[in-house]
């Protein structure tokens, strides 16, 4: 990819002769400096994980929130640009509160996956609206949720594609626990398995060792929706693979 | 010594009244009663104006989706636009959303599109009949500014004053005492009041008459028929 580079990097708007956007492909790459966030899907519920880097001792880890929630019944984790993550979760806010007041039923997650993917493909020079975005959003996100569907996981990158999982990895240690996942994944996992194998597959992939401190983690499921674990909570789990 | 004059007063002293009026009453009657796994709704098919009748066989319910019923009353015209409108948001709901509206959210969607007129409101009565989550009649009832009230009956537009009472005694059994509240009607007993109360208000007034075009709701689908009423 860095071969073919010439002055097509430079314009978000400006395909390359071999039909690239290398301003889009960049910020794919911006993605892999980011933490390591998981999401598996199972026919309980949905589990989020992402792993916080704590790069002092003097920050406080309660500060950095990669998982966060949208509405009652979606959350998401995201990796990356955590300033550009702001702008996106609070367009998937209002979109779920409007959806809220304009149909007074729950937006299902796929449609709120759908209002963030037209946000983030609206980079590039501004024209009718006049304050678009000048580069791409530099984040991926988990969409986790549970609607009329059942329990649904959605990833989205930095072009607005976005792909149903039944398991995701993104940043940083995406390789390797995308090859986990794919290993340890089966349909008829409990919402204790997933857990349990969220947690081991962060724990193989993050280079600090793993604690109730660095990392987050979320469920969504039908009874209870979204559901932050407290640091407690954490610990119990983490106490689980040990 | 100058005066400034007021909008409606000139100096003659005559006080002129504003020549725009924007709505005419073109009467109309829709009733709508629910029940376990069925909702009927009906309306009449007279078009008026004043003392001259427009048409004898103009329906006022608009199939908004497979299982959801508007029925629209008051000034056509506006209930023409209204309908137009709510019918292109359904489409971009479906297009959206891949899948059709629920009837509690056309009914949500009804009210708050009523509402965004606040100022210059559409003249019309709405009822929303239809099904909900568990397969049940519903109807949901409004005002022109979007208030929006749940129920299993309704009447509305023209001859809700005399049609209501009767529905929330023979429906409601409002003011009974000892009576079995909350029990719902069958369909033969829904459609039977139906009709009756068609042909009560259309012997009592004058904006009621011509036929009666009922929809009947089911999970299996929608059906059509048309009644005769009186034609004077």
């Amino acid at each position: 990819m860095f071969m073919t580079r010439s002055e097509y990097d430079r314009g978000v708007n400006t395909f390359s002769p071999e039909g690239r956007l290398f301003q889009v492909e960049y910020a794919i790459e911006a993605i892999k400096l980011g933490s390591t966030a998981i999401g598996i899907q199972t026919s309980e519920g949905v589990v989020l994980a992402v792993e916080k880097r704590v790069t002092s001792t003097l920050m406080v880890p309660a500060t950095t929130e990669k998982i966060v929630e949208i509405d009652d019944h979606i959350g998401c984790a995201c990796s990356g640009l955590m300033a550009d993550s702001r702008t996106m979760v609070d367009r998937a806010r209002v979109e779920a509160q409007n959806h809220w007041f304009l149909y007074n039923e729950k937006m299902s997650v796929e449609s709120v996956t759908q209002a963030v993917s037209n946000l983030a493909i609206q980079f590039g020079d501004s024209d009718s609206d006049g304050n678009a975005m000048s580069r791409p959003f530099g984040v991926a996100i988990l969409f986790a949720g549970v609607d009329s569907k059942g329990p649904q996981l959605y990833h989205m990158d930095p072009s607005g594609t976005y792909v149903q999982c039944d398991a995701k990895a993104i940043g940083s240690g995406c390789e390797g626990a995308q090859q986990a996942l794919q290993e340890a994944y089966h349909r008829s996992m409990t919402m204790k398995e997933a857990i349990k194998c969220i947690l081991t597959i962060l724990k193989q992939v993050m280079e600090e060792k793993l604690n109730s401190t660095n990392v987050e983690v979320a469920t969504i499921t039908p009874g209870k929706g979204y559901h932050m674990f407290t640091k407690e909570e954490v610990e119990e789990a983490i106490k689980e693979i040990a | 010594m100058q005066r400034s004059l007021n909008n409606s007063e000139t100096l003659s002293g005559i006080i002129q009244k504003p020549q725009f009026s924007p709505y005419t009453d073109n009467g109309g009657t829709v009733i709508a009663v629910g029940g376990k796994g069925f909702v009927i709704i009906g309306c009449d098919s007279r078009l008026s104006s004043g003392y001259t009748i427009n048409t004898r066989f103009q329906p006022k319910l608009f199939k908004l989706t497979p299982q959801t019923v508007l029925g629209s009353a008051g000034c056509w015209c506006d209930v023409l636009t209204f309908v137009r409108l709510i019918e292109a948001r359904l489409k971009m709901y479906s297009y959206e959303h891949n899948k059709t509206m629920s009837t509690p959210a056309t009914a949500q969607l009804v009210s708050i599109m009523l509402y965004y007129k606040r100022f210059f409101p559409y003249y019309v009565s709405n009822l929303v009949a239809g099904l909900d989550e568990e397969g049940n009649g519903v109807v949901y009832s409004y005002d022109p500014v979007g208030h929006c009230e749940q129920s299993t009956y309704c009447a509305t537009g023209s001859s809700s004053a005399f049609i209501q009472p009767l529905l929330d005694n023979y429906v409601g059994k409002k003011n009974i005492a000892n009576a079995e509240k909350g029990k719902l009607l069958t369909q033969e007993e829904a459609l039977r009041v139906v009709n009756d109360a068609f042909v009560s208000a259309t012997e009592r007034n004058m904006y009621c008459g011509d036929s009666i075009i009922l929809n009947i709701i089911t999970e299996k689908g929608i059906e059509e028929r048309v009644i005769p009423l009186r034609k004077d």
